[in-house]
């Protein structure tokens, strides 16, 4: 069953394009976050979803049905919108009900609703409170409880987290996701931050520059990623990217970066290579090996350390090679901590991913030395 | 050179405490990072001591010289905010330059000055530019570069690196950490950022609801917190914390759990019928394979984390875990696994939340 489908939907904004004939599909009952990095279009793709926005041309369909001309009324979805404007001199609970007393509906059914969603998030104990009494994570969950109180089942999420501190935002990860299967909803959540996708999506869709680059499963698109912009932008630390060129030397194809050069293997559809050609070459941070002491089959280089940034666990460590910027991350072991100094790093040819410039397509990958 | 000092120092805002009574010493010639989750108390504490607030009670020394009323012009510090500050209309090398035109020094020191912040925060490419072209990390490098131009003996920051992009975070950090090495300046860091603190930190004091709870070195307080909050409030995500009874046989106390094959004993804890075992997600073993120390769990969620990590969550008898693991072994877990909780890896509390002096052994 798919909950919504795009098919060649544009928008525009005075000439502006600012979607580009995007088709794709969510299915059902499934965690679905649309990520992107900050002014994307991924804003617009989830208001043209709640009839806020029309499309300049396309349709889109809910259920199954075209609702492209179908007013937000309508369409039957919640809606928790970005930035949580709680009405001042309102209870918590008439803050949730607010939706469902404007659809007018009795006061029995709202209370039952109310109490409903507010144990799910566990603002029970807040109802008669007033929201200048509450926290910031609080708040949020108030928000969020009021875009869930009406029944239905697809819900919209508009980077709801976004502003609140890192520890407040663990907790509510949980308890969306908590959320999403027991009420057996579709959800469609936007978010810029890597992490929170990856937290939280069963299948995400990654939009660029006003495209859906991708879209599929969350680990298909973190292990197989297709497109440039999901192996850089769907992961914490970032993708490092190099440019590259692709040339021929004694019928072996080989990869050349400023940093290393190595054997490479192009998918057939991709054709043959005749002449050099430029290249996109991405490597995860965490297939840099650091401290290389015995380098078989790996392409070492010497790297300058410029900073380790700890998060307890696991530390990132910002290189500088030859004027490259690298980044990696290594598990935190013991008390090891460096300061500045250089060390080997070193990367299997295997682990890197060769990209199309133009296109942003996945053509190919390194081969073993 | 400069020492900093509160002593029993209390902020009231009406009926609402915002510092409760904090006594600590800031040590000189160190980075301390004020560290805690928002309305902790710990901007007003940074406040107190720049003079741009006045405490309800309690008193800051610099060097023993007590200042709790100077005003913050002759107190001798610097301060960077989260906005930085700087002269919009100017370019990068006059906002520099124009704190030091204030202090009478000759034009080779004020020269030399300016060359040395500049390379400090590695502002040579941008040193004409005008400030309307910068970036808000740039920016900030700036404001930093001007605040420290002026030497003063101390230097304050409140959340410098908020404001700034992802992209620029990384070079800031690195700027503030190389200025912090080459100046030797006190440095007294306010974030609610625990990487951040964990970064730049020569030691951290951890802050809850107006108190400290905690001062101590980065690495020190991440594997011994004196309390559940700092064992929660680090790491990502922090501590499981799992309650248990403790059972008394003859003079020793055992303790019987789900998430260990046999009874562990437990050494020094006396007096506490009741502790909570803290263990963190990375140092909890996952595997398909049964070991002698595993115990049996069911995963109930997984997801890819920082690193390409999975982050699970296992259901081991009554008790929820969260376990961190390598991305290999995160890819094919799932269903049935066997959870090892390394003894070594554990930090018991007592009920009140506290940690409990008390070893753990297998016999």
């Amino acid at each position: 069953m798919i909950a919504v489908e795009f098919r060649e939907v544009s928008k525009a904004y005075h000439h502006q394009l600012v979607l580009q004939n995007v088709s794709f599909s969510i299915k059902a009952g499934t965690f679905a976050v649309i990520f992107g990095p900050p002014g994307c279009g991924k804003s617009v793709l989830l208001r043209l979803i709640t009839g806020l926005e029309k499309p300049s041309s396309g349709r889109i369909l809910l259920r199954g049905v075209d609702v492209t001309g179908v007013s937000p009324g309508e369409r039957n979805i919640g809606y928790v919108p970005q930035a949580f404007a709680l009405y001042p001199h309102y209870s918590v609970r008439d803050n949730v009900a607010y939706p469902l007393a404007l659809m007018g509906v009795a006061r029995t059914e709202i209370d039952s609703s109310v109490r409903r969603v507010a144990e799910m998030l566990h603002i029970d104990h807040l109802l008669d409170k007033k929201p200048h009494q509450l926290s910031g994570g609080e708040k949020q969950r108030v928000a969020i409880a009021r875009g869930i109180v009406k029944q239905t089942e697809i819900y919209v999420l508009d980077d709801p987290l976004t502003g609140l501190d890192f520890k407040l935002r663990e907790q509510l990860f949980d308890d969306l996701k908590q959320l999403q299967q027991s009420l057996q909803a579709t959800f469609i959540y936007t978010t810029s931050d890597p992490i929170e996708a990856l937290m939280l999506a069963d299948q995400a869709a990654i939009v660029d520059s006003g495209q859906v680059v991708e879209t599929g499963p969350l680990e298909q698109l973190y292990w197989e990623p297709l497109h440039v912009r999901t192996m850089e932008l769907l992961a914490f630390p970032k993708a490092n990217l190099l440019s590259g060129t692709l040339f021929v030397r004694s019928d072996q194809l080989w990869c050349q970066t400023d940093l290393f050069t190595f054997p490479a293997r192009i998918d057939p559809a991709v054709g043959a290579i005749d002449e050099a050609r430029p290249v996109q070459v991405a490597v995860r941070p965490q297939h840099i090996t650091f401290g290389v002491t015995e380098p078989d089959g790996l392409l070492t280089c010497r790297a300058q350390v410029m900073l380790w940034e700890d998060l307890g666990g696991e530390v990132i460590v910002h290189l500088d090679v030859q004027g490259t910027r690298l980044v990696t991350v290594v598990s935190h072991d013991g008390d090891r901590l460096l300061g500045d100094e250089t060390i080997t790093i070193g990367i299997a040819p295997t682990a890197i991913v060769l990209f199309e410039p133009d296109t942003g397509r996945r053509i190919g990958q390194g081969v073993g030395m | 050179m400069a020492e900093v000092r509160v002593v029993e120092l209390r902020k009231e805002f009406g009926p609402t405490v915002a510092v409760r009574d904090v006594t600590t010493t800031f040590p000189s010639s160190t980075v301390t990072c004020l560290l805690g989750p928002s309305g902790c108390g710990k901007t007003t504490l940074l406040r107190m001591i720049a003079g741009l607030e006045e405490p309800t009670r309690g008193d800051v020394y610099f060097d023993g010289e007590r200042v709790t009323h100077l005003p913050p012009r002759r107190r001798n510090i610097g301060m960077v905010f989260q906005y930085p500050v700087v002269y919009p209309g100017t370019n990068v090398y006059r906002n520099i330059e124009l704190p030091l035109l204030e202090e009478k020094l000759d034009a080779a020191e004020r020269q030399r000055r300016i060359d040395e912040v500049v390379a400090i925060l590695g502002l040579e490419d941008s040193l004409y530019k005008e400030i309307a072209q910068l970036d808000m990390g740039t920016r900030q490098r700036v404001a930093v570069a001007r605040t420290v131009a002026r030497q003063p003996a101390i230097i304050l920051f409140d959340e410098p690196i908020t404001n700034v992009d992802v992209n620029t975070k990384a070079q800031l950090k690195r700027a503030l950490k190389e200025m912090t090495k080459r100046l030797k300046k006190t440095v007294i860091y306010v974030t609610h950022d625990q990487t951040d603190a964990m970064t730049l930190a020569d030691q951290i004091a951890l802050m809850k609801d107006g108190e400290i709870v905690q001062v101590a070195e980065p690495r020190a307080l991440y594997n011994r917190p004196n309390n559940v909050f700092g064992g929660w409030f680090l790491g990502n995500p922090g501590m499981n914390f799992l309650e248990h009874d403790l059972e008394i046989v003859g003079d020793a106390r055992r303790l019987t759990s789900s998430l260990f094959p046999t009874p562990v004993w437990v050494h020094g804890a006396s007096d506490a019928p009741r502790v909570i075992v803290g263990i963190r997600p990375e140092n909890i073993r996952l595997s398909s394979e049964r070991t002698p120390t595993a115990v049996a769990g069911q995963v109930v969620r997984k997801a890819i984390t920082v690193g390409g990590r999975y982050l699970f969550t296992v259901q081991i008898g009554e008790h929820l875990l969260r376990a961190k693991v390598e991305p290999d072994i995160g890819r094919q877990l799932q269903g049935e696994v066997w959870a090892e909780c390394p003894i070594e890896w554990i930090t018991l509390f007592r009920s009140d939340g506290h940690r409990l002096e008390a070893s753990l052994s297998l016999q």
